[in-house]
């Protein structure tokens, strides 16, 4: 596998390809040195990273989290980065008018983000053909690797413009995935309600959820209505149920598992797992994997005389 | 009475005060972080010297979502009713100081010429014994502020770790005396917490005279528009008020809002002053670092690094200060200040 | 127990007038005797009216302070509260809280010449100074009265302007644009700034009050600046989005000024100093 060093150096090299061509004007990745940082400072704040007990004076350390870059100067290339804590899915960043105000875009995928590409692309709300992708090989991100990594099929991309490290030697893992949704849903109904109560418990409406997924575009969230309200704005027990449940369902058979609602809960709620059994049922039912196939048709808003109808009674 | 106490001691502490009907509030380990939290036992706070919540004291003094009054509809008739107030003495123990330093800020907005009872009331019944820190990460820049590791603002006793399962306390306030009669420790050799990370002053100047400036829109890029930095900071206060309930009544609730969403200005007429995100973080900047001082002579920041730690973009205020500062030191070089 | 600052008074709606074809006022009054003889408050000044089950909005108080036993409000039928406002009528209950904001200097103005400068939904704000001066009528000087509106239809109060005119050294301009006029039109065709102009106001020792849309504020400055009026003789009453109306919720500020609490009302030049933020 290439090192991440090397990739590094030849995604700052695309994108200065790409911008002193002029075939794009902005190349969305991931970095932090430079402008967000001052001149004698380092460059992004350290991850929720702490000693143990063994260490109780060690001082706090760790790798800087790559955040979101937009780079439009050839020049600022260098403040690209690509490591395993490129964990953001940059792609929601597509549908944002401030970042399509800046012109045509180059945005940089993993495997899991490319999937939001291809959904986004269905739902018309980006052109395909007017976006530059530049893949990036991936082993999974994280320390221990997230949870979505295990098991992952999408280690090299399969649709960006160009790619940048080895695809041989990335095999997708055996290992099976969503062990956490497993152990949930053998539980009973009344358990996972009162496990649900507990984690909404924290929930204080930051719609932190909403805002870092690229399928939720919607110029105004059904949450955001208030004639009539549809969805109580209170982080009350009421408005989180409301809330969450509503988001999952508008999602199912739409998200891609990139897991970002889970990572940007700063309440710590693992909400990914709502998407995840929606999107087993997807799978189950309708056989139907959000993302994987440019040529499916989407569940929702397809139907087909052959559609099954037993459950009209 | 020693003033040094072990943590089990402190733990019994607690427990005697969530047994005699006080509500209690202390960091408690969620997943891989901690958030405070009222404790139902005392056995959940963790009293970890080296570690931030991700959440900040406010809620117990400034809840997220709190009825204000309710309503009856009865025909053309609207009867209103108050809604029992908490009567429960408060304890927040393990409080960072860079949290108990947001209380005496706080306090300034909501007894502007009209006190808020709900915040008042809360204030007065609460107790705040921060724990001083013995850490500090990249996010953090208390100093920054004008704050410390171990400032005393906010904080009505404090507690050192002192590394070996004992802290040392020492009463600030009558307050503080009352939970822990004369314990007075020595404080340890005082910390330098973080390094100062930008120049308070400078930054400030430098925004007062730049409010329409091509870095808002340079700087602002990844921000997604979300409430986590908002939510989670000490210091931020906005909040919306709505009714809630049917047509035959309900109750008018104070929610948390953050201006970072974009219907915080949308008018009735569809007139947005804020209607793109360069707009609304810079006003985050300078209500913090122009408007709130220019008003009250003080920072409504205390350099906790929640935002920075808790924004999926990595884009807290410290990011776009340093930036700024950066902006500031290249133009003072240029155009050099009179002081 | 510490008087809850969020809850209002109950009031009970006395009349509902029609004003445009979007545009109503109310008249209310204390459901409290006791409250309603404790009441004051400053011409200028704002409310936050509710009504029960769809929130609060934001008003001008209406009527002039010396009026004692009621109220009045404005509205223009636009989202959810004032769509709830529509249907309120005479006998129903509404909340209000309030006086907020800083009102007028009335005191300040004693002696001037007053020059009223207003378009559309801008003559309430206007109409309570304008009955302010008229009781108080020994203290002030002249009083113009510019007032336009789009159409014929989206003028309010248009009785009370009439009445207006018949007061001594009372000069009322009425304009509509221009496509605004019916046949039977008497008054001035053209926009608000154009008809200021032609109608050579004098200006010499003037206040005046303009409130409209951004834009007619605009172009109003310069024809106010040519007639010799200055900046800090040139008042306005800013609309900014508000929850609280007492400087808490964050929401109404622009730039370092809570537009609840610094104002409604600022003079121009003080808006030279208020940056691009409502």
């Amino acid at each position: 596998m290439t090192e991440p060093g090397a990739m590094t150096q030849r995604l700052r090299e695309t994108c200065r390809r790409l911008l002193e061509e002029g075939k794009v004007q902005v190349v969305i990745g991931w970095g932090g040195a430079g402008r967000l940082a001052s001149p004698t400072q380092a460059e992004s704040p350290a991850p929720l990273s702490f000693p143990t007990q063994a260490e109780p004076h060690a001082p706090l350390s760790g790798t800087p989290a790559p955040r979101p870059v937009f780079i439009t100067r050839a020049e600022d290339a260098e403040k690209l980065e690509w490591n395993d804590r490129c964990f953001a899915n940059l792609t929601v960043y597509l549908t944002r008018k401030e970042v399509k105000a800046l012109g045509k875009a180059a945005v940089v995928v993993k495997g899991c983000d490319e999937r939001s590409l291809v959904v986004l692309e269905k739902e018309s709300q980006i052109e395909r053909g007017s976006l530059h992708a530049i893949g990036m090989v991936c082993e999974g991100v994280g320390t221990p690797r997230e949870a979505k990594c295990a098991g992952c099929e999408v280690r090299v991309p399969r649709f960006a413009d160009e790619t940048i490290g080895e695809a041989e030697g990335a095999a997708a893992s055996a290992t099976a995935v969503a062990s956490r949704l497993d152990g949930l849903m053998a539980k009973s109904p009344a358990e996972r309600w009162a496990f649900w109560t507990a984690e909404f418990a924290r929930c204080v409406k930051c719609y932190a959820c909403r805002q870092v997924c690229p399928l939720c575009y919607c110029e105004r969230c059904i949450a955001d209505k208030n004639r009539p309200v549809a969805i109580e704005t209170s982080a009350s027990a009421r408005g989180n149920f409301a809330w969450h449940i509503t988001r999952a369902f508008h999602l199912a058979a739409r998200c891609i598992g990139c897991g970002e609602c889970s990572r940007a809960c700063p309440a710590g709620i693992p909400l990914g797992l709502l998407n995840q059994s929606l999107a087993q049922a997807t799978e189950e039912d309708f056989g139907y994997r959000p993302g994987m196939d440019p040529k499916a048709e989407p569940v929702f808003g397809n139907w087909s005389p052959a559609d099954k109808e037993d459950f009209i009674r | 009475m020693s003033a040094i106490i072990p943590v089990a001691e402190l733990g019994e502490l607690v427990a005697g005060w969530i047994g005699a009907g006080k509500l209690v509030a202390a960091p408690v380990a969620v997943g891989d972080r901690l958030l405070y939290q009222q404790l139902a036992s005392a056995d959940q706070a963790v009293f970890d010297a080296r570690r931030r919540p991700a959440n900040s004291i406010k809620e117990f003094l400034f809840p997220r979502h709190e009825p204000l009054f309710r309503y009856r509809i009865e025909g053309r008739g609207i009867e209103l009713s108050e809604v029992a107030p908490e009567e429960r003495e408060q304890i927040v123990i393990g409080a960072k100081p860079c949290d108990a330093a947001a209380l005496p800020i706080l306090d300034l907005v909501f007894n502007w010429d009209f006190e808020d009872g709900f915040y008042t009331a809360r204030r007065a019944r609460t107790t705040v014994i921060s724990l001083a820190c013995a850490a500090e990460d990249e996010a953090c820049f208390c100093t920054s502020v004008g704050l410390g590791p171990e400032d005393e603002a906010g904080s009505d006793a404090m507690l050192f770790d002192l590394g070996d399962g004992r802290f040392a306390v020492r009463a600030v306030t009558e307050k503080g005396k009352a939970l822990f009669g004369e314990r007075q420790a020595e404080p340890p050799a005082p910390r330098p917490g973080p390094e100062p990370k930008f120049d308070a002053a400078r930054v400030g100047r430098y925004l007062a005279s730049h409010f329409e400036s091509p870095l808002w829109k340079e700087l602002t890029l990844a921000c997604l528009g979300c409430g986590a930095c908002a939510y989670t900071c000490p210091t931020c206060h906005c909040f919306d008020m709505v009714d809630e309930g049917n047509a035959a009544g309900g109750v008018r609730v104070k929610n948390w809002d953050s201006c970072q969403f974009p219907l915080f200005t949308l008018h009735a007429s569809g007139h947005n002053p804020r209607s793109v995100q360069p707009q609304r973080q810079r006003q985050r900047l300078f209500h913090k670092f122009v408007t709130y001082p220019q008003k009250f002579n003080a920072v409504l920041c205390t350099g906790c690094g929640n935002c920075e730690r808790n924004c999926p973009a990595g884009l807290g205020v410290l990011a776009v200060l340093k930036a700024i500062d950066g902006e500031a030191m290249n133009q003072d070089a240029k155009e050099p200040v009179q002081a | 127990m510490q008087k809850n600052l969020y809850k209002p008074d109950l009031m009970e709606v006395l009349d509902v007038q029609r004003q445009t074809p979007d545009v109503k006022s109310v008249r209310v009054r204390f459901l409290d005797d006791g409250r309603a003889r404790d009441f004051s408050f400053r011409v200028g000044q704002f409310g936050q009216f509710s009504v029960f089950g769809s929130g609060e909005a934001t008003f001008n108080i209406c009527s002039s302070s010396n009026w004692k036993d009621y109220l009045e409000f404005c509205f223009r039928r636009t989202g959810r509260v004032t769509e709830a406002l529509w249907q309120v009528e005479k006998g129903d209950t509404i909340g209000f809280r309030g006086p907020y904001g800083n009102g007028y200097p009335v005191e300040a103005w004693e002696g001037r010449n007053l020059i009223f400068v207003g378009g559309g939904i801008a003559m309430p704000p206007i109409r309570c100074a304008v009955w302010y001066a008229l009781e108080n009528r020994a203290k002030y000087g002249d009083i113009t009265i510019v007032y336009g509106a789009r159409t014929v239809a989206d003028l309010t109060f248009s009785g009370e302007l009439e009445e207006w005119s018949r007061h001594e050294r009372v000069r009322v301009v009425q304009c509509v644009d221009p496509g605004g006029e019916t046949p039977d039109w008497k008054g001035e065709i053209g926009l608000i700034p154009t008809v200021l102009e032609r109608a050579q106001v004098p200006a010499e020792n003037a206040v005046a009050l303009v409130i409209g849309p951004p834009i007619m504020i605009k172009y109003t400055l310069p024809v106010l600046d040519r007639m010799g009026v200055r900046e800090e003789d040139i008042y306005t009453s800013l609309e900014n989005r508000m929850k609280c109306g007492v400087g808490k919720c964050g929401r109404c500020n622009a730039g370092p000024i809570y537009v609840c609490k610094d104002g409604p009302v600022f003079t121009m030049r003080q808006l030279r100093s208020i940056p691009n933020d409502f």
